[in-house]
């Protein structure tokens, strides 16, 4: 294997500094002309070889995407806005639905029995849950300004993007933890 | 010349040679099954399927801008109109019943908007067909039923900014 | 180092004409006549071969010393495939940041192998994938071919009906010009659309950054006369309207451009 490589690396080498002598080289030698002529048929049509690419196709991989992607607050901040605006808004839609059926299902969800339900609870328990309600709107409202300054088509260079999106986290959480002991 | 031609051939054999060399050497490389995909995908996508040839550009839809531009304009001028309705209990305690049903219609249209781009995002009608319209029907009842259950709260309890100031000072 | 490069190629001609393979190098490989610890980092790279399409995927590692290797990945990749196994499959051409053919996945972003450089810190392995959410060919070789076609479909050339003036070329203002600038500096690499998580669940129908990019650029072109046949293409709810903003685009683009600010003024565009 080492001997083949010095001779296929030398000869390479011959033909990039010297071609002539390589021309000669192949004329002179009959064997190597007929190795470098080797003939294969045409045995496919356009419309074979689509249909042989088609077949490809279908073996083909996806590469992984999300689970390899660096964690950016880009992103990050973008797909919370999602996970927290359905949050939210799910809880208002479960809510009122509740609230429509509440005669017919004898649930109480009107505001007097849960300011009861509220007022029962632990002061822990009660900072808790108001940290679980509040961060979601939070952060979902100061990312919302965000995503509005960027739609006005300002802030969208990669240092304010950064900036922004940490900012926003910061003051989400601060302003979640002021109501929550409010 | 000879060479240039048996180079693939001998690629051939190198590869083999080399690979066998590696298995000896242990440490320079090794494989390792692919983690980091999940164990269950959600959603797959489905195998490569390009229509046409190389040549012919993807098909441009027609244009719809009540789906497209009008629609971004509006979820636009929703959201920027819910910043001083979201502000204002928060200095004024709660809101008048006025300015509550406006909050409440706004918060609708943005729900109703946000659930449906999310429809459109994850399940494509070419994909799941009849999960995707079964989506929008869903959305479509539920945002009926929220918006009844809300004019419901409005007109015989005290108002969605008022309940919420009480529960929070509960 | 670089002077040494230099001086070492400058004899590298008046070498003897048979000298042994052993001592062929290739530019990826640095010649270190300084004996210096071995710099040894592994690289973990994505793996799948079209020939057995049965098999999963896989990560395959492989040791390099950096001391004997290039600052960029590119080089380190074509070390792996000239040294190490040959049957390792990327693209690449210019080495230069110009032709778009390395982008892939580095680290968790996309970059462009020939512009990224290898982290230094050893202890830390480096992971290379093919771009994110594509069809993979084989190994970091992704099929771009949907890529391709939404390019065609924006009809990336000027259009216009009515001749100019002097019946000479279409001239413009050096402050219309300026509005082309960031945008004609496009490779079309698709670091940017492969990045998009929005173009990995809807790249059937979502244009993509790249392509937007690109049709941002014949819409602000004063040259070009179909401006309004340029917005009603766009004006649906799947080719523009995908993009939430979500900025990877502008993140990862190895030339330094923003397919998310021309993405912003063409919502605006379409909304006036």
């Amino acid at each position: 294997m080492f001997s083949q490589k010095l001779v296929q690396q030398s000869v390479r080498r011959l033909a990039v500094q010297q071609p002539l002598a390589i021309q000669s080289m192949v004329r002179a030698s009959p064997a190597a002309a007929t190795l470098g002529l080797q003939k294969r048929a045409v045995t496919s049509t356009a419309a074979e070889e689509n249909s042989i690419l088609a077949k490809q196709r279908m073996n083909r991989p996806v590469s992984p995407h999300l689970a390899i992607y660096r964690p950016q607050i880009g992103w990050v901040a973008s797909g919370l806005n999602r996970v927290t605006g359905v949050a939210l808004s799910g809880t208002l839609y479960l809510w009122a639905t509740a609230y429509l059926a509440s005669p017919a299902l004898g649930w109480h969800v009107e505001s007097a029995s849960m300011v009861a339900a509220m007022g029962a609870l632990p002061f822990a328990a009660k900072v808790l849950l108001k940290t679980i309600m509040a961060l979601p709107f939070t952060f979902h409202s100061f990312n919302g300004l965000r995503h509005l300054m960027w739609d006005l088509g300002r802030g969208l260079s990669n240092n304010v993007i950064i900036k922004s999106g940490w900012t926003v986290v910061g003051v989400s959480v601060a302003s979640a933890l002021a109501l929550a002991f409010v | 010349m000879a060479s240039f031609a048996r180079s693939s051939l001998l690629r051939q054999s190198l590869a083999t040679t080399r690979s066998s060399l590696l298995r000896q050497n242990v440490g320079v490389s090794q494989v390792v099954a692919f983690h980091a995909s999940a164990r269950k995908q959600i959603l797959p996508p489905l195998p490569q399927k390009i229509e046409g040839t190389m040549n012919d550009p993807v098909p441009t839809p027609a244009p719809h801008p009540v789906e497209g531009s009008y629609h971004w304009t509006f979820e636009r001028a929703v959201s920027v109109g819910l910043i001083p309705l979201t502000i204002a209990p928060f200095a004024a305690g709660s809101l008048n019943p006025v300015m509550d049903a406006v909050l409440c219609t706004l918060l609708v249209a943005h729900s109703h908007v946000g659930f449906q781009a999310a429809i459109i995002d994850y399940f494509r009608p070419h994909r799941v067909p009849k999960f995707s319209s079964f989506c929008h029907w869903l959305l479509r009842a539920f945002t009926l039923t929220t918006a009844v259950g809300l004019y419901e709260f409005e007109t015989n309890d005290v108002g969605v900014t008022e309940a919420l100031r009480r529960i929070w000072n509960a | 180092m670089a002077s040494l490069r230099t001086t070492s190629r400058l004899f590298a001609a008046s070498r003897p004409l048979f000298r042994p393979a052993s001592f062929a190098r290739t530019y990826a490989t640095v010649d270190s006549n300084v004996s210096e610890t071995p710099k040894m980092k592994t690289f973990k790279i994505y793996r799948w071969n079209p020939d057995t399409p049965t098999e999963k995927p896989t990560m395959q590692s492989y040791e390099l010393d950096l001391n004997k290797t290039g600052p960029m990945m590119l080089d380190a990749l074509i070390r792996i495939k000239n040294e190490l196994d040959p049957t390792l499959t990327f693209r690449r051409s210019c080495r230069e940041g110009i032709c778009g053919s390395c982008a892939m996945n580095i680290d968790g972003v996309n970059t462009l192998a020939c512009l990224c450089r290898i982290p230094t810190e050893t202890t830390k392995e480096s992971r290379i994938y093919p771009l994110p959410h594509t069809y993979v060919v084989k190994d970091l070789v992704p099929d771009l071919t949907l890529f391709y076609k939404q390019y065609k479909s924006i009809k990336p050339y000027l259009q216009r009906d009515t001749p100019t003036a002097d019946g000479l070329e279409n001239r413009q203002s050096p402050e219309d010009r300026r509005k082309l600038d960031g945008l004609y500096e496009c490779i079309l690499c698709a670091c940017c659309s492969t990045s998009c998580p929005s173009y990995w669940w809807n790249q059937e129908e979502y244009l993509g950054p790249a392509i937007l990019l690109q049709s941002y650029r014949w819409l602000v072109d004063s040259r070009d006369e179909k401006t309004a046949e340029r917005k009603a293409a766009l004006d649906n709810s799947m080719s523009v309207y995908r993009c939430h903003t979500i900025l990877n685009c502008t993140r990862t683009c190895p030339k330094g451009l923003n397919p998310g600010r021309a993405i912003a003024e063409t919502k605006k565009m379409l909304a006036a």
